[in-house]
């Protein structure tokens, strides 16, 4: 019985561990600049192009990792500079934007790799033995990057100087901005930082799921629905609703397929907020 | 661009009548084409009116186009036992079962207050994702392929002999957008639609003077949601087959971006918005290939930031209702109109956005 779970287990967990990826730069970029960024799902597909790309041009897998931050934070940076800081005080348009970005991307992707999936050859092809069960290398290696990850990211808005500055520009931009924080230069670097986390979760789950124009789409909704879930005000709230998702759905596709987990997962997560309007550890 | 209201009343009665002539300057196909794109345009007032008029918006609008539509392809087709197979009982059921999704969904919905105006939003995606992968999985509805060989609109003798076929399929389609833009406009116009108006604006000062907020837009949303059930049936009809492709992501996609370019603020523009898309697809797309879609993304991302009003907003704006023409706030009144967010922002009221 736990031979058979444990691996369910650790998909779940690298699972929850991307996407938690996802999820914190959208976090991050809604609370700093109140901007809903619907492109946020292509910034994961793009990402996973990149691995697509850098195998394609006969560089190891392992550059994807390098490149696919730095490709997506010049785009998060193009993006920001030529359409999101028009929309910042304009909240619904905002949506509306960044979802015409999203399509724009989206079709990028389909000019220039074609509409069909790609796939990415496992870079570590090596299993570990746990606890009984064999389980592959490269998912370990994943989780442990995204750990790596996250923890700094926690670390960076927490315990130091520029995650005070960002915190106070959330609380009050327009003080932050008094007191000489330069909010522009913050928002610009946060939404770059957001897409290459973006990007680097993209790059990371290319090995692992076929790659086709979708998938962006597919990693959106799940992101929002952790948030929506956790509740937009704390930092627990949404791992616990990254853990909810991502759990439901590994669970549910192993008992019996991936179509009816995400029907099944997606219903109750819109019940879940049904009934905690603002999140399960969200404010009053 | 400033044009007297007086004209701009009578600009909207010329489109009218424009298109009420068109079928004596064009051809039968290019008949059945914007007869089809009228269909599209009475989908996008239904969403004009929820986004424009009551400030929701809905990213799973087609889920209530394709509830319509596989509503009327089971019913045309006899596939639902005791109920017959013509086109009133078609209608009826679209209408019936579009509006009690969108009364549980919207009861669900908006009583919520997650990621303020936002949220509603990503739910109804979430919600598009759902019912379109369950459309594909569920074989009495034809599952990935759809419903196929629906009959079409069988017309009065009396028409047939007057009219070409074409013609007469037109006619009916403009007849019912004819008659869906007279309704929402005259209730965008009545102290109902006052409220909505006001809600829109700002819900939570309207649930301080005692408005049931939630109710109105909920209201607001069956009717739109019926609305689009209604162009979901008249589609089926037309084109002979229900799929997918026409419940879910994709076409919630495409109906924002019509209402968008047309102009979300003004009923007629976001009809004439699916006309106009439709019709320079129709004539791009095989050219551009995979390009149009990338042209489009891009219109509409410069009419979203730079022209809010969209294409046809400025020039079909109606002037206010009677009942607001009171002097001297007239002056004031038109200037503001619509209240930008960025207005309310510059008066402090960032906390009403964002809880």
């Amino acid at each position: 019985m736990f031979a058979a779970a444990l691996p369910l287990l650790l998909d779940s967990v690298s699972f929850f561990l991307v996407l938690l990826l996802v999820v914190l730069g959208l976090l991050v970029i809604f609370g700093l600049m109140n901007v809903i960024n619907m492109a946020h799902g292509e910034f994961f597909l793009i990402g996973a192009y990149t691995a697509v790309a850098a195998t394609h041009a006969g560089l190891s897998f392992w550059w994807a990792f390098i490149l696919a931050p730095c490709v997506l934070a010049v785009i998060g940076w193009i993006v920001e500079l030529a359409v999101v800081r028009f929309v910042y005080s304009r909240f619904i348009d905002s949506i509306l934007a960044t979802w015409g970005l999203s399509l724009i991307l989206k079709q990028l992707i389909v000019v220039i790799f074609g509409p069909t999936s790609q796939s990415v050859a496992n870079p570590l092809e090596s299993t570990v033995q746990i606890v009984g069960t064999t389980y592959p290398a490269y998912r370990l290696f994943i989780m442990g990057a995204s750990i790596v990850l996250t923890a700094g990211t926690f670390l960076l808005l927490y315990r130091s100087h520029l995650g005070l500055t960002i915190r106070g520009v959330i609380a009050n931009r327009a003080m932050a901005a008094s007191l000489g924080v330069n909010t522009r230069r913050l928002d610009v670097g946060t939404f770059m930082a957001g897409a290459a986390l973006a990007g680097f979760a993209g790059a990371a789950m290319a090995p692992l799921m076929s790659v086709d124009p979708q998938m962006g789409t597919g990693f959106l909704i799940p992101s929002f629905l952790s948030i929506l879930v956790g509740g937009t005000t704390s930092f627990i709230g949404v791992v616990v609703g990254a853990a909810l998702i991502s759990g439901g759905t590994t669970g549910l596709s192993a008992l019996r397929d991936p179509v009816f987990a995400q029907i099944v997962v997606f219903s109750l997560a819109i019940v879940i907020i049904r009934l905690f309007p603002s999140g399960l550890f969200g404010k009053r | 661009m400033k044009i007297l209201p007086r004209q701009v009343s009578w600009i909207t009665l010329a489109v009218w009548a424009a298109l009420w002539l068109a079928p004596l300057v064009l051809t039968d196909w290019a008949q059945s084409q914007l007869a089809q794109f009228v269909t599209y345009g009475v989908f996008a007032l239904g969403l004009g009116f929820l986004w424009g008029h009551v400030g929701v918006l809905s990213f799973g609008q087609a889920i209530f186009f394709g509830l319509g539509a596989y509503s009327m392809a089971l019913t045309s087709l006899g596939m639902i036992p005791g109920f017959g197979d013509g086109a009133f009982q078609g209608f009826v059921l679209a209408l019936v079962v579009s509006a009690v999704s969108a009364a549980v969904l919207g009861s669900m919905l908006f009583y919520g207050r997650g990621l303020a105006g936002a949220y509603f939003g990503i739910v109804t995606l979430c919600a598009a994702v759902i019912v379109e992968t369950a459309a594909r999985r569920w074989d009495y509805i034809g599952g990935y392929n759809g419903l196929f060989g629906i009959p079409p609109f069988e017309l009065a003798a009396a028409v047939t002999s007057l009219l070409p076929d074409s013609t007469g399929i037109y006619y009916l389609a403009l007849g019912v957008a004819l008659g869906v833009f007279v309704l929402l406009f005259w209730l965008s116009r009545t102290p109902f639609g006052t409220v909505l108006a006001a809600i829109r604006d700002n819900d939570r000062r309207m649930a301080f003077l005692g408005y049931n907020v939630a109710l109105h837009k909920n209201i607001a949303f069956v009717l739109s949601a019926a609305v689009s059930a209604l162009s979901g049936a008249m589609f089926v009809k037309f084109f002979g087959f229900a799929s997918p492709t026409l419940i879910g992501f994709a076409l919630s996609t495409e109906v924002l971006i019509w209402v968008a370019v047309g102009g979300r603020q003004v009923l007629l523009a976001a009809f004439l918005g699916a006309i106009l898309v439709r019709s320079v697809e129709s004539a791009l797309s095989e050219r551009f290939g995979n390009y149009w879609l990338l042209v489009l993304g891009a219109v509409f991302v410069v009419v979203v930031v730079f022209f809010p009003a969209g294409v046809f907003g400025g020039l079909l704006r109606l002037r206010p209702h009677r009942r607001f023409q009171i002097e001297p706030a007239t002056a004031e009144f038109t200037e503001a109109w619509p209240p930008t967010p960025r207005a309310a922002l510059v008066k402090g009221e960032r906390g009403a956005l964002r809880s």
